[in-house]
């Protein structure tokens, strides 16, 4: 199938494995799945140390779970990825690995308490959320399967978050100061999490002209906005001074003013080159090498092996 | 030799089982699958598949345990009761999960 065909038949998953699809197309999609499959082990990583430090056995229960979910959608998504014919399973997870894998902004950050577990439980996850239920028309048929199973299983997380963040809002004094400490310093992050504004990133135009995306980052971020920053109000959160963020009624959209954001930050991020991100990859090439053996001995059963390292930190 | 068949209605619908046909080879049970699962209700694409090369877990075998025998109720999304209706697509995973609930409670009794 030429670019053109591809343009001209775009629509909701209607190109799968029997497609023959041009070498750009393949190249986008795979580029677009393997990040969001990235970034799913990613955020895995961020929440996994939160099974330990949940202060009750109901929280412990359900951040392992939504751990296990988060690990799962990645595996579902590389293998819509790896359908495209241009990288296999093996060659993301070695690329994510190494540093050269890209993923979400947000889980280049470590989350320092239990007080931050709602910025990504329920805000991050939120913004992701939303993304990603309009990818259930996305044109890659693999992918839109894998996005109905992981839309299915994100609800509860994000409830579980906006569960967590109504506790610690509902709490003391000092619940509700180290909560808003907690929003600030993540506000500016969840602002760039859908990219700067109008730029609609390099890769953004080609991806919406062949149906792999089905909405801009501009309007995601404004459909994000309106139904998150009621939510961060309703808990009592007030949105910082700077970066200044304007709601627009008569047209309906929020102005976020790009100056008071931190873009070299986010480029650096985007590069893999902040400490903290590089420290997160760092754990998870070290998690991937200890069960190294797992994977051998799967591929190759019956042989005996080395004394298994820990494959906790 | 006997051919699974999954049929799939429409375009862009998942492949669902249908029934299993007898043929020698491939090309004959796609023709059989035709016939017998494709003729009256409508069809976009079947797929067939040896049924030797189906491996089968069931829930009734020893130490398995499949569509939440085991109380987990921590992992759906019902189980918390803050206000999924701010946002369309929370509410979209909800009513998913609140149907596959009661599928599960259907299949029980």
């Amino acid at each position: 199938m030429d670019l053109e065909t591809v343009t001209e038949r775009a629509g909701p998953r209607e190109f799968g494995p029997g497609d023959e699809m041009p070498e750009e197309y393949r190249e986008a999609a795979t580029r677009m799945i393997q990040f969001h499959a990235n970034s799913e082990i990613m955020g895995a990583y961020i929440e996994r140390p939160f099974i330990r430090q949940a202060p009750s056995l109901d929280r412990k229960l359900a951040v392992s779970a939504q751990v296990q979910d988060e690990i799962g959608h990645g595996q579902l998504l590389y293998r819509a990825a790896e359908e495209l014919g241009v990288k296999s399973r093996e060659r993301m997870l070695e690329e994510l690995a190494s540093g050269e894998g890209k993923f979400l902004n947000c889980f280049h950050y470590p989350l320092d308490d239990w007080y931050e577990l709602p910025m990504i439980m329920f805000f991050v996850d939120g913004a992701a959320m939303r993304r990603q239920a309009t990818l259930k028309r996305t044109s890659w048929e693999p992918y839109a399967h894998a996005i109905d199973k992981i839309c299915f299983e994100e609800g509860f997380h994000i409830k579980h978050g906006e569960d967590i963040l109504r506790t610690i809002a509902t709490g003391s004094r000092k619940d509700q100061q180290r909560l808003q400490a907690a929003f600030e310093k993540w506000w500016p992050r969840i602002l760039q999490f859908f990219g700067p504004t109008d730029d609609d990133s390099t890769h953004g135009e080609f991806a919406m002209e062949v149906g792999l995306k089905t909405m801009s980052n501009d309007d995601l971020r404004n459909a994000f906005l309106n139904a998150y920053v009621p939510k961060a109000k309703k808990y009592g959160l007030e949105l910082p001074e700077y970066p200044r963020v304007e709601y627009h009624e008569s047209d309906d959209y929020y102005e976020v003013y790009e100056e008071d954001l931190d873009w070299s930050e986010f480029f650096t991020v985007a590069r893999n080159e902040l400490p903290t991100g590089a420290g997160q990859i760092e754990k998870r090439r070290r998690s991937q090498a200890a069960v190294e053996w797992v994977r051998d001995a799967i591929e190759s059963p019956g042989q005996g092996g080395a004394t298994p390292a820990a494959a906790d930190d | 030799m006997k051919w699974e068949v999954f049929r799939q209605e429409k375009t862009k619908d998942y492949h669902t089982h249908v029934g299993n046909v007898h043929a020698p080879n491939a090309e004959m049970a796609k023709q059989y699958a035709q016939i017998m699962h494709a003729r009256r209700k409508p069809a976009n694409s079947l797929w067939v598949v040896p049924k030797e090369e189906i491996e089968e877990v069931h829930a009734d075998e020893r130490g398995v345990e499949m569509g939440g025998t085991t109380q987990k109720e921590y992992r759906w999304a019902t189980n918390y009761n803050t206000d999924e209706t701010f946002a369309e697509e929370i509410e979209d995973s909800q009513r998913e999960q609140e149907a596959a609930e009661r599928d599960l409670a259907e299949a029980d009794r």
